[in-house]
C-alpha cells in the first residue's frame, strides 16, 4: 500500500533533494499526459478541456500549467515521450536487428503509428501545428532540435549499419533527414487513410521503402 | 492533400506508364503482325510467327513480373483464358503463376493485425513469421491454435482489391495488345475483373471451402481444409492444414504403380463428382494444389477458384462421355446450341464435323467399348499431346460455351496431373461408378455469393 510505505520512510527524506524533485517532477509529467491521452482517445482532443485533464491527474487545475504552460507543451513532451519509446522499443526487439532495412525501417514507423493510433486527432491537431512557422513544434523551432537530433542519430546509426553490411551506398547524414521527411509524410498519409485497418498506408510504406532501397542498391537515381 | 493522392501507391499513373510501355512493345511487333495476319489469314504462317511471339511472350511476362501484384494475376488470367493467346504466350504466362509479392514479417504480421484486430501471438499459440508458400494475393504461415491443432494462415497483401481496381479502369483505356486486336472484348475484362474481385474476398473462398468439404465429404479418400471462421476476414484465411507431399516429393519417392493409378482413379471420379454430382469444380488445375501421401491419400487447397455450373455442363460432358450426341438430327442440334448458343453453321455437316472434333477429344480419355482398351494409359505423351491439340483447337474457334471451356481447362489440369503421375486408368469403370451416385440423393446448392 502506497500510505504505508510513506508512513515508513526514514524522516531525512521527507524533504525531496533537488534530483529528487527533477523524478517526482517528470512522473507527474507522466500521469498528465497519461490522463490526457486516455481523455483524447475517448472524447478526442478537441472536446477536452484541461480542467478535466487536472482533475482525473488529480492536482490543481492552476498546477498543471506549472508542467505544460500550453497544450503546445504538452505536445512537444508527447511527441519526445514517443520518440524515447520508440528508440528504446526497437533497440528491444532481437529479431528485427538482423532484419533487413527494408523492414526495419517499415517498422519503427509502423509501430510509431500503432503507438499514436488511439490518439489519431491529437497527432492530426499537432501536425497542423507543426506547420505554423511560429509554433515551437515546427521542426525548425529552436525547441525541437533536441528531439531532432536525437531522432536523427538514431535513423542515421541505423543506416550507418546498413552501409557496413552493404545493403545501401554510404549516404552519409542525408539519409536520415530524407528518412525523417517520408516518416512525416506517411503520418500524414495515414491521418488521412480511409481504407480499412488503414492498410492503404501498410502498402505504400512496404512499397516506397522497397522501392527506394532497391534504388540505393542500384546505385542511385539513375533511371 | 493532392500531393498526398499522388504518392498513393495503388496510383494509376505508374501502371499506366508501364502498361504504355508494354503496349509500344508489343506493337512495335507482336500487333503487327497480328494485324497481317488477320489480313492474310493466319493458319499456314503460324510458325513463322512462333519466334517472334516467343519474344514478345518474354517481354510481355517481364514487364507483368516487374510490376508484381495484382497484375501478375492478370497474366495468370491470361494465361488460363488459353483462347486468347497463343500456345508461346500461354507457356510464358503461366511461369507466372507461382510468384507473389513478399511481405517480411513485419508486414505479415501488422496486415494481419489491420484485417483481424490482433497480432498473431494474440490469437494463436504459435505463429511461423516466415511464410512456407506463397499464395497470388498474399503468403501462406503455418499456425498452431490456442488447442493445439496445425493450421495454415492465409494473409492477402494489403490494398490489393484497390490495385486491382485500379487495374482495371487504366486496363480498359490500356493500349493491351490483347485488346486492340479484339481478343479481350470489354466483356470479357468485366468478367476478369469480377472474378478477381471475387478472389480477393477470402470470406467468400471460406464458404467454397466449407461447401466442397461437405460436397467431397462422400469421398473418404480426400482432405480438404476446414476454416477456422474466428481467425479468418475477408483477407486473412486461417484453415487446417492439409498434410502431405507436393506432386515433386511424392514421385520423388519413386510410388508403386498401383499407387500411382489409385491416385489417378481417384481425381478423375473426384474430378467427374464434382461436375455431376455437385455442378461445381475446383477450377485451379495447378499441381501445387494437390498433396499425395502413399497410402493413395489426396489433400486439396485452393478454392478461391471455385465455379459454379449449371446443369448444362455436366449434360454436354455426358453426351461427349457416352456418345449419346450422335442420337439423331435432333441431338445433334440441341447439344451444338448447348455448346455454341445460337446455331452458328449454317451447314449440317459443319456442325457435326465440330461436334465431332470435341468428341474426338472424349473418345481418347474415355474410349468407346468398341475399341476393347479399357485402361488408358496416361503417361503416353502422344495422349496428352492429342488432347492439348483438341482443346486448343476448340477453344481457337471461339465458339465454345464459356462454361464448358472453363470446365474443360480444369480437365485438362487434370489429365496433366494424370500424366505426371504415370496413371493407368479405367476411365470408364470410374465413370460407372460416378453415374451410380447420380442416382444417390443430391447434393444441396453453393450458396449465393457474397457481393
Ligand atoms: N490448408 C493448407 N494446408 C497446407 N498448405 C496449404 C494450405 N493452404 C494453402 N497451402 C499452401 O499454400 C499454397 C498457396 O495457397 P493457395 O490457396 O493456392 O493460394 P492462392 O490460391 O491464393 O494463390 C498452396 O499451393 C499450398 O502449398
Amino acid at each position: 500500500m502506497p500510505t504505508r510505505t510513506s508512513q515508513h520512510r526514514p524522516a531525512s527524506s521527507s524533504r525531496p533533494t533537488s534530483g529528487r524533485r527533477q523524478q517526482n517532477k517528470q512522473k507527474t509529467k507522466q500521469v498528465i499526459l497519461k490522463v490526457a491521452l486516455d481523455l483524447f482517445s475517448r472524447k478526442g482532443f478537441y472536446r477536452t478541456t484541461t480542467k478535466e485533464i487536472s482533475r482525473k491527474a488529480g492536482i490543481a487545475e492552476g498546477t498543471l500549467f506549472n508542467y505544460f504552460r500550453t497544450k503546445e507543451d504538452l505536445a512537444m513532451y508527447f511527441m519526445e515521450d514517443q520518440i524515447a519509446g520508440l528508440i528504446a522499443w526497437f533497440q528491444g526487439e532481437k529479431p528485427l536487428q538482423r532484419a533487413s532495412l527494408a523492414e526495419q525501417l517499415f517498422a519503427i514507423i509502423h509501430r510509431h503509428l500503432e503507438r499514436v493510433g488511439p490518439y489519431e486527432e491529437f497527432v492530426g491537431a499537432v501536425y497542423l501545428r507543426m506547420l505554423q512557422p511560429v509554433s515551437k513544434l515546427n521542426p525548425l523551432s529552436l525547441d525541437t532540435q533536441a528531439l531532432s537530433l536525437r531522432y536523427l542519430r538514431f535513423i542515421r546509426d541505423l543506416l550507418a549499419v546498413a552501409e557496413e553490411r552493404e545493403e545501401i551506398p554510404h549516404m552519409g547524414d542525408i539519409g536520415a533527414y530524407i528518412f525523417a521527411l517520408f516518416h512525416m509524410a506517411i503520418i500524414t498519409y495515414w491521418l488521412y487513410d480511409q481504407s480499412k485497418g488503414k492498410e492503404n498506408t501498410l502498402a505504400l510504406l512496404d512499397r516506397s521503402l522497397k522501392v527506394a532501397v532497391s534504388i540505393l542498391r542500384k546505385g542511385g537515381w539513375n533511371w | 492533400m493532392e500531393l498526398v493522392k499522388n504518392s498513393h501507391p495503388n496510383g494509376a499513373i505508374g501502371r499506366g506508364m508501364r502498361m504504355g510501355r508494354l503496349g509500344l512493345h508489343v506493337v512495335g511487333s507482336y500487333l503487327g503482325y497480328q494485324l497481317q495476319n488477320l489480313l492474310l489469314g493466319s493458319e499456314s504462317r503460324e510458325e513463322r510467327h512462333t519466334k517472334l511471339r516467343r519474344n514478345v511472350s518474354r517481354r510481355v511476362r517481364e514487364e507483368l513480373a516487374e510490376l508484381k501484384g495484382p497484375l501478375m494475376k492478370f497474366g495468370q488470367i491470361l494465361s488460363m483464358q488459353t483462347q486468347m493467346l497463343p500456345d508461346e504466350s500461354i507457356e510464358e504466362l503461366s511461369n507466372l503463376q507461382m510468384r507473389a509479392p513478399g511481405m517480411h514479417p513485419t508486414l505479415a504480421r501488422a496486415q494481419f493485425k489491420s484485417s483481424l484486430g490482433r497480432y498473431p501471438e494474440e490469437v494463436f499459440r504459435e505463429f511461423e513469421a516466415e511464410p512456407f508458400a506463397a499464395a497470388s494475393l498474399g503468403q501462406v504461415h503455418r499456425a498452431m491454435t490456442r488447442s493445439g491443432e496445425k493450421v495454415a494462415v492465409k494473409i492477402q497483401y494489403p490494398a490489393i482489391r484497390t490495385a486491382i481496381e485500379n487495374d482495371f479502369k487504366l486496363l480498359r483505356t490500356a493500349t493491351l495488345p490483347g485488346r486492340m486486336t479484339g481478343h479481350l472484348p470489354v466483356s470479357i475484362l468485366k468478367e476478369v475483373q469480377r472474378g478477381f474481385l471475387e478472389e480477393t474476398d477470402y470470406i467468400n473462398e471460406g464458404r467454397n471451402i466449407d461447401f466442397l468439404r461437405e460436397a467431397l465429404a462422400d469421398l473418404p479418400y480426400v482432405t480438404a481444409p476446414k476454416v477456422y471462421w474466428d481467425a479468418t476476414t475477408d483477407r486473412v484465411l486461417t484453415m487446417s492444414y492439409v498434410d502431405g507431399l507436393t506432386i515433386r516429393d511424392f514421385l520423388s519417392r519413386r510410388p508403386p504403380q498401383e499407387v500411382r493409378n489409385l491416385i489417378g482413379q481417384r481425381l478423375l471420379e473426384m474430378f467427374l463428382f464434382q461436375i455431376h454430382c455437385v455442378h461445381v469444380v475446383h477450377a485451379d488445375p495447378h499441381p501445387g494444389n494437390y498433396f499425395f501421401n502413399l497410402e493413395g491419400h489426396i489433400g486439396m487447397v485452393d478454392f478461391g477458384c471455385v465455379k459454379k455450373y449449371s446443369a448444362d455442363v455436366s449434360e454436354l460432358s455426358r453426351c461427349f462421355i457416352d456418345r449419346s450426341w450422335t442420337n439423331g438430327e435432333k441431338q445433334v442440334q440441341r447439344i451444338s446450341r448447348l455448346l455454341w448458343g445460337t446455331p452458328q453453321f449454317s451447314r449440317r455437316a459443319k456442325t457435326r464435323e465440330m461436334l465431332r472434333s470435341v468428341s474426338e477429344f472424349y473418345d481418347m480419355v474415355y474410349p468407346p467399348p468398341e475399341t476393347r482398351r479399357s485402361v488408358v494409359d496416361f503417361a503416353d505423351p502422344a495422349l496428352l499431346g492429342a488432347l492439348t491439340r483438341n482443346f486448343q483447337e476448340a477453344v481457337r474457334n471461339k465458339l465454345c460455351n464459356a462454361e464448358f471451356a472453363f470446365s474443360s481447362r480444369a480437365e485438362l489440369g487434370l489429365y496433366n496431373l494424370l500424366h505426371q503421375l504415370r496413371s493407368r486408368v479405367d476411365t470408364r469403370r470410374v465413370w460407372s461408378g460416378v453415374v451410380e451416385r447420380l442416382s444417390e440423393t443430391p447434393i444441396e446448392p453453393l450458396p449465393a455469393q457474397r457481393r
